[in-house]
């Protein structure tokens, strides 16, 4: 491989000096990666675009044979208001939880920014809230919130705030709250980091001439700490707003969509269209939308990181 | 700040902390509980005795929680292994070698990071139907690694930029072709990389769900993920089982995330926010 790389430019030099003839042995780095993600992302992202095109049943998934149906089932899905109702709940989950995750990360991230003692213990053990698999928060949070005998309910009612058993997963409103509530948990010591980050890099000597001018706690945090932490913060808001939107296990696994579909956000009505209902051609219109957004969010993702470069 | 407020802040971190810790510690709580006190009213804050009785019967007398650890280490390291392999030559290539469309390839490994992993598992589930792969260990690996390939070459990449120029070029004139290069002079330097992506791989790979739930229909190779999700109703109010087995499954987290803990923070942020 090295020497077949090696030789090329010389035999080249020789016809056209300064022009080399491309390296290939870099490229044979890069290619089991680039062969990789194409056959186990792309191609599988791909496929999934066609089967929205066809009539893919279980039969079909086992013994093949689709048959085309054009727009068939866009025209069924978008038609549904089951998908639309996925829609919606799957944006009032994605914004409730960055809204959330985001205010408690800034108020952690504004508390440990000041030095003292223990500050980088508290701060990890804060990360552990991110790190926990979710199969583990989702679990503990089912308990937590469990109707009879939970420790949310027996707290709240220990204040006199509830005389009855709410079962928090089993009621419409209260289960896309609670699910809301578990995903920000998650989020929110990562929303941390990043925006502690984005505090360190202001420079102290703008505070020091605000407090020369007498400038106020509150008014130094309005007219300073907020507008200079603003292109962190859009980047915060767009990746924690990405990763919820595409979220499937915490909802599969702390209410399954449910109850009715109250909690059923687009991935997890595209699961249960294709393994609870082995519709896999709806399931792959559902995901495909989900993609399309998720893309459309990615790419105002990426212009906001280049433009925050750029400044 | 006023000294007062100074003084109180370590008292109001810690005050904050602990109540957001509130559900790792009742989960920690509860699995130390019998079967009766866990419907006492009020629920009993401290344990009191402490006993490992969930933890036994549920690793040691239940047979499907222990082959679903042995399954999810399995995979894992599998998805640790195949992912440093492959990425570790295709960050080094994009960092340090002349790679014509560096920045169409970074944006391809990037952009893949934002593919939701339903929109892969369900179209696998497929694909790998027809090839055997689905109810294998090759084939959950092989869906972890979809996405852990991309984001290990994004962390990697800065660690073999980092590189100094000389020591690359001193290993050639030493007789090191492109390979012998990258393996025995920019790999073993770029050992704070390799710890952070082995790290994240494994962490991300140990508590996947939704490959596991879709392309292991078959007990038998289902992570113990998928296995506790599917016993979470034959277990019913056994609370105290489900919080010992879920604590099992943080155990490794954690124990990574205290050793490993600047480099884990490193690659999940990074990871995620450089281009």
């Amino acid at each position: 491989m090295s020497s077949l790389a090696r030789s090329a430019p010389a035999a080249r030099t020789t016809v056209r000096p300064g022009h080399r003839r491309p390296n290939l042995a870099p490229y044979l780095f890069l290619a089991p990666a680039v062969v990789f993600v194409v056959l186990t992302v792309v191609y599988p992202l791909v496929y999934n675009i066609l089967q929205s095109f066809f009539d893919v049943g279980l039969r079909e998934v086992v013994q093949g044979g689709a048959s085309w149906v054009g727009l068939d089932n866009y025209r069924d899905q978008l038609g549904r208001s089951e998908f639309w109702h996925a829609v919606v709940v799957s944006l009032v989950y994605s914004i409730g939880t960055v809204v959330i995750a985001f205010a408690v990360g800034l108020g952690l991230a504004l508390l440990f920014h000041r030095e003292f003692p223990g500050r980088n213990l508290l701060r990890a053990l804060l990360l552990l809230a991110w790190i926990l698999p979710t199969v583990v928060s989702a679990n503990v949070w089912r308990w937590l919130l469990d109707g009879s005998y939970g420790l949310l309910n027996a707290a709240l009612s220990g204040l006199g705030l509830l005389d009855r058993d709410l079962f928090w997963l089993g009621e419409p409103n209260p289960a896309l709250l609670a699910v809301i509530v578990a995903t920000a948990w998650s989020f929110a010591p990562f929303a941390m980091i990043l925006l502690a980050a984005g505090l360190q890099s202001i420079s102290p000597t703008y505070y020091e001439a605000a407090r020369i001018d007498g400038a106020s706690a509150w008014q130094q945090f309005r007219s300073l700490t907020f507008p200079l932490l603003r292109p962190v913060s859009l980047t915060v808001t767009l990746l924690i707003f990405i990763f919820t939107f595409k979220t499937f296990d915490t909802i599969f696994l702390m209410t399954g969509g449910g109850p009715g579909n109250a909690t059923e956000t687009l991935p997890v009505y595209a699961y249960n269209e294709a393994f609870e209902f082995s519709r896999f051609d709806t399931a792959a219109v559902a995901t495909t939308v989900l993609m399309v957004i998720s893309i459309a969010l990615a790419l105002v993702y990426f212009r906001a990181l280049r433009s925050e470069e750029g400044a | 700040m006023t000294t007062v407020s100074r003084r109180l802040l370590p008292f109001a971190a810690v005050l904050i902390t602990a109540v957001y810790l509130i559900p790792v510690y009742w989960m920690l709580n509860t699995s130390f509980k019998g079967a009766e006190d866990i419907f006492a009213t009020p629920p009993d804050l401290i344990p009191l005795p402490p006993t490992i009785g969930s933890y036994a019967s549920a690793v040691f007398s239940d047979g499907d929680i222990a082959r679903g650890l042995l399954n999810s280490g399995i995979i894992a390291v599998g998805t640790t292994v195949v992912t440093l392999l492959v990425a570790l030559p295709a960050a080094y290539a994009l960092a340090r070698l002349r790679v014509r469309f560096v920045s169409a390839f970074l944006m391809l490994f990037l952009a893949v990071q934002m593919v939701p992993s339903v929109n892969l598992a369900l179209p696998m589930f497929v694909l790998f139907s027809g090839v055997g792969l689905v109810n294998s260990y090759v084939g959950l690996i092989i869906a972890n690694c979809s996405l852990a390939v991309p984001l290990a070459i994004t962390i990697l990449r800065p660690y073999f930029l980092a590189i100094p120029e000389e020591i690359v070029e001193a290993a050639k004139i030493d007789g090191c072709n492109e390979l012998t290069a990258f393996w025995r002079v920019a790999v073993p330097v770029s050992t704070p990389g390799i710890i952070t992506v082995g790290a994240v791989s494994f962490l991300q790979a140990w508590g996947e769900f939704v490959f596991g739930l879709a392309l292991a229909p078959d007990e038998r190779f289902q992570p113990v993920t998928v296995v506790l999700a599917g016993i979470t109703n034959a277990f019913g109010t056994k609370w105290n089982d489900l919080m010992a087995v879920s604590a099992i499954i943080a155990l490794p987290v954690i124990v990574l995330f205290i050793f490993l803990q600047r480099y884990i923070v490193a690659g999940l942020t990074e990871g995620a926010t450089k281009s």
